[in-house]
């Protein structure tokens, strides 16, 4: 009776179109500095609308959201890191639909737009397809990360094609020294750097028809075009003269760590690819754009694959239904709600109608830039792909390949625990 | 017997190395985190904190002033001032002027930049620019020195966690809450335990001798067994997410060992007594609250220490059972990560909050320590 009266109130709210004031909490994966950025939108949210905030954030959202949704103590909107686990809960039936239109409103304006529609839109408890994620705030993982003060010293120039980049290494190690900083260490998560690695070669040398076949398994695992990507990332990261530290030092070498020695005295390594948010752990006092830089990783030359950029975002989802969490997402859609982030730190957006002058540093924008000129775009598959490969197998099978084991090996074991998944 | 004093004069002896080893074992992990806790997030990725106790020499990457800060003299174009920040005490003892070669210089000589114009570096960090073209660019020339610094520590972390802005009302609510949660969540699962020890130690029923066995056999069920079905049934007996819930949950999951360790040392009390007790005609009740409950005195203020600290520093059952989507019933542990950050990468922040938050279970614990060794020992030696 209660509930009955309840939802009667809320629905009569909605009908009537009075902003009834309600607190909408919000459960997403930022912490420290990320979670005073995300608070700071939501208080434009609630200064643009009335509604109240309250934001939690954890370091194991994975996990959270999970024990929340099954035990129905879900918060109202959920930012999600993974699209897979989106998927997951969508499929669970505890992800509620995006209003009508948000698709058509997506694809307008955002940059790339369709494919942040097929981003978001998964299949219900009922099997059919809806728009459940909105994306907001997003990652470029394609980038090498460099000291343009030391490529000055040893006159260096930036690479543009793959092919420079590997004459450039080798040039480096002629020159007695060491080129890249590569760290797979992250606690229960160690491995996934590599991913990106892999995926970011997959792109490189296959077609992106390729990719999206192999994040859905359609392409095996140990197909021997992914074989020969993991086997490229093995060229940079297993090879001694390559890695500062050796290569046995990549598994071990925490990933928050590795890109320190771009700034060590003298030089450990001269590049590190990373995504957009490593700065948060170069040594204090860096300065991004004049102490540290960096470039796009570039693609083969020779291979006509366009430019394709690797990218990781959050898609933010109604966990829990309320006018509120509607109004969240709609005010999400405001260019304000973007602008409010880009003038922090660490936030890029393929939102084609926002001020990009509001940039915090124009580093971002440069990166903005990259995300905007990307000929491809795909998401990083490793969060694609269902957790217990994207988020188990495929990270301890790339410690096992950095560690020694052949990458055939190491792929059919992959592809086994996928298979054992469905 | 000389034989069998020397014999256990070397044992004792024995004992009391291998006591200090083990102490020694435990608290060189304890002592690095003390000393890391003053130490900054960058001196911490540079060495170890057993190096920052004495002087170190360090390769460090300096900077002169910018270009605008230079003055013309007679002509010359120079910059002047000190590399290393005020009050730091170093001693240069070599430097260079490229990465790529770190120490060609000797305090006192003169480079050439490769932009123009010449520098000179002397021991103490000082240095001199000189050209006859004025500096260009925004920022200073980079300078290489290898010098020997003296530890430097810092009470910036500690600052950082508890005094700044909204940090220190997140850590004061953080730690109310905590208190909240453990001292019923410690009281209460001894209450029932203490009960029920009595029964199973003292008083004849059917199956007694089962319902111990169960209890043990408890003591090995993991509680993230537990985890989903209990928050299920709390939210549909509307107890839901909250103080309440994660008190029940505490006791629940203490209960076992509670009771497993009350009743064994229960059982070992004299029966002489509490037989006498019962010819005298004392009930099951008197004879609990008025001989075994100040006898089992230091069981249960073991028992207690145990369940403190256990809930203390729990984080699983709290993030289950207690912290909801407001974010107002955070604990100290979740207080803790939060300020780790997203990718839980500032060492020092935990570092220091781990001082912070062992505060009170150290308090605790040496309040009760004696009663602690004392159950503990109840038990095993008679």
């Amino acid at each position: 009776m209660k509930r009955m009266l309840l939802a009667g109130v809320a629905a009569f709210a909605y009908l009537a179109g009075t902003a009834q004031a309600e607190t909408v909490t919000v459960f997403g994966p930022w912490l420290g500095p990320d979670q005073e950025n995300v608070e700071a939108v939501l208080k434009g949210f609630a200064k643009a609308t009335g509604h109240d905030y309250a934001y939690v954030g954890s370091d194991s959202f994975e996990q959270q959201i999970r024990i929340d949704a099954e035990a129905g103590s879900a918060p109202n909107v959920a930012a999600f890191p993974q699209p897979g686990l989106a998927g997951d809960m969508a499929k669970g039936g505890f992800l509620t639909p995006l209003a009508a239109g948000t698709d058509d409103w997506v694809r307008e304006n955002y940059a790339a737009g369709q494919s942040w529609v097929d981003l978001g839109t998964y299949a219900g408890p009922d099997g059919a397809d809806n728009l459940y994620g909105f994306f907001y705030k997003v990652d470029v993982k394609s980038l090498v990360w460099y000291s343009p003060e030391n490529f000055e010293d040893a006159g260096y120039e930036v690479p543009t094609t793959m092919e420079e980049l590997k004459a450039l290494s080798d040039q480096i190690v002629a020159d007695g020294g060491t080129p890249w900083c590569i760290g797979l260490g992250s606690g229960g998560a160690t491995g996934w750097p590599a991913t990106d690695w892999v995926e970011d070669l997959m792109l490189r040398t296959q077609s992106p028809a390729d990719y999206d076949a192999w994040v859905k398994n359609e392409l095996k695992f140990n197909d021997p075009k992914v074989v020969a990507a993991i086997e490229e990332f093995g060229a940079f990261a297993r090879n001694d003269d390559y890695v500062a530290g050796g290569s046995g030092a990549v598994a071990s070498t925490d990933f928050r760590d590795s890109p320190k020695g771009l700034f060590s005295s003298p030089p450990q390594c001269y590049m590190h690819r990373q995504a957009s948010f490593i700065p948060a752990f170069f040594p204090e006092g860096t300065s991004v754009g004049e102490d540290a830089d960096f470039f796009y990783f570039p693609a083969y030359a020779g291979k006509d694959l366009g430019s394709p950029v690797l990218g990781a975002g959050t898609v933010w989802a109604i966990t829990n239904d309320s006018p509120g969490a509607h109004a969240l997402i709609a005010y999400l859609q405001s260019p304000e709600a973007h602008e409010i982030w880009m003038a922090r730190k660490g936030f890029l957006t393929p939102h084609k109608g926002v001020d990009t002058s509001v940039f915090s540093d124009p580093t971002l924008k440069k990166m903005n830039d990259i995300l905007l000129g990307a000929t491809t775009f795909r998401f990083d598959g490793s969060d694609l792909m269902p957790g217990g490969v994207g988020a188990g197998s495929f990270w301890t099978g790339m410690v096992d390949y950095a560690g020694g084991k052949s990458a055939e090996d190491v792929a059919s074991e992959i592809q086994a625990s996928w298979d054992a998944l469905k | 017997m000389d034989n069998i004093a020397g014999s256990k004069s070397t044992l004792t002896w024995l004992v009391h190395i291998s006591v200090a080893a083990l102490v020694i074992l435990w608290l060189i992990p304890t002592f690095g985190l003390f000393i890391s806790s003053f130490r900054t997030a960058d001196q911490i990725a540079t060495n170890g904190w057993w190096q920052s106790l004495f002087p170190s020499e360090q390769n460090l990457t300096l900077r002169s002033a910018a270009p605008e800060t230079q003055v013309e003299q007679n002509g010359l174009y120079v910059i002047e001032g000190q590399l290393f920040e005020d009050g730091a005490k170093a001693k240069i003892s070599v430097w260079g002027i490229s990465s790529r070669d770190i120490g060609s210089y000797k305090p006192g000589d003169t480079a050439e930049l490769r932009k123009g114009g010449n520098i000179t570096v002397q021991v103490d960090g000082s240095y001199r620019m000189e050209s006859s073209e004025p500096f260009t660019g925004s920022r200073g020339s980079r300078v290489f020195v290898t010098a020997t610094q003296p530890p430097k520590f810092t009470l910036f972390n500690y600052q950082d966690m508890l005094f700044k802005d909204g940090s220190a009302s997140g850590m004061g609510k953080a730690f109310l809450n905590t208190f909240t949660v453990t001292i019923p969540a410690t009281i209460i699962p001894i209450l029932v335990a203490a009960f029920a020890a009595y029964a199973l130690a003292w008083m004849e029923f059917p199956g007694r001798a089962i319902l111990v066995a169960a209890v043990v056999g408890l003591l090995v069920v993991p509680l993230q067994l537990a985890l989903i079905p209990l928050l299920k049934f709390h939210l549909e007996i509307g107890i839901g997410k909250g103080y309440l819930g994660v008190w029940m949950a505490h006791t629940g999951f203490g209960m076992p060992l509670a009771i497993y360790l009350l009743r064994n040392y229960m059982a070992g009390l004299p029966r002489d007594i509490i037989e006498n007790a019962r010819v005298d005609g004392a009930t099951d009740f008197q004879i609990f609250v008025k001989l075994i409950l100040p006898l089992s005195f230091p069981a249960l203020a073991s028992f207690a220490i145990f369940q403190f600290l256990w809930t203390w520093n729990d984080l699983l059952v709290a993030k289950v059972f207690l912290i909801d989507a407001t974010g107002q019933t955070t604990v100290m542990t979740q207080h803790i990560i939060e300020l780790l950050g997203t990718f839980g990468g500032n060492w020092e922040i935990l570092a220091t909050a781990a001082f912070v938050s062992i505060a009170v279970p150290l308090a605790v614990f040496f309040a009760m320590q004696k009663y602690l060794v004392r159950g503990l020992l109840a038990g095993s030696v008679k």
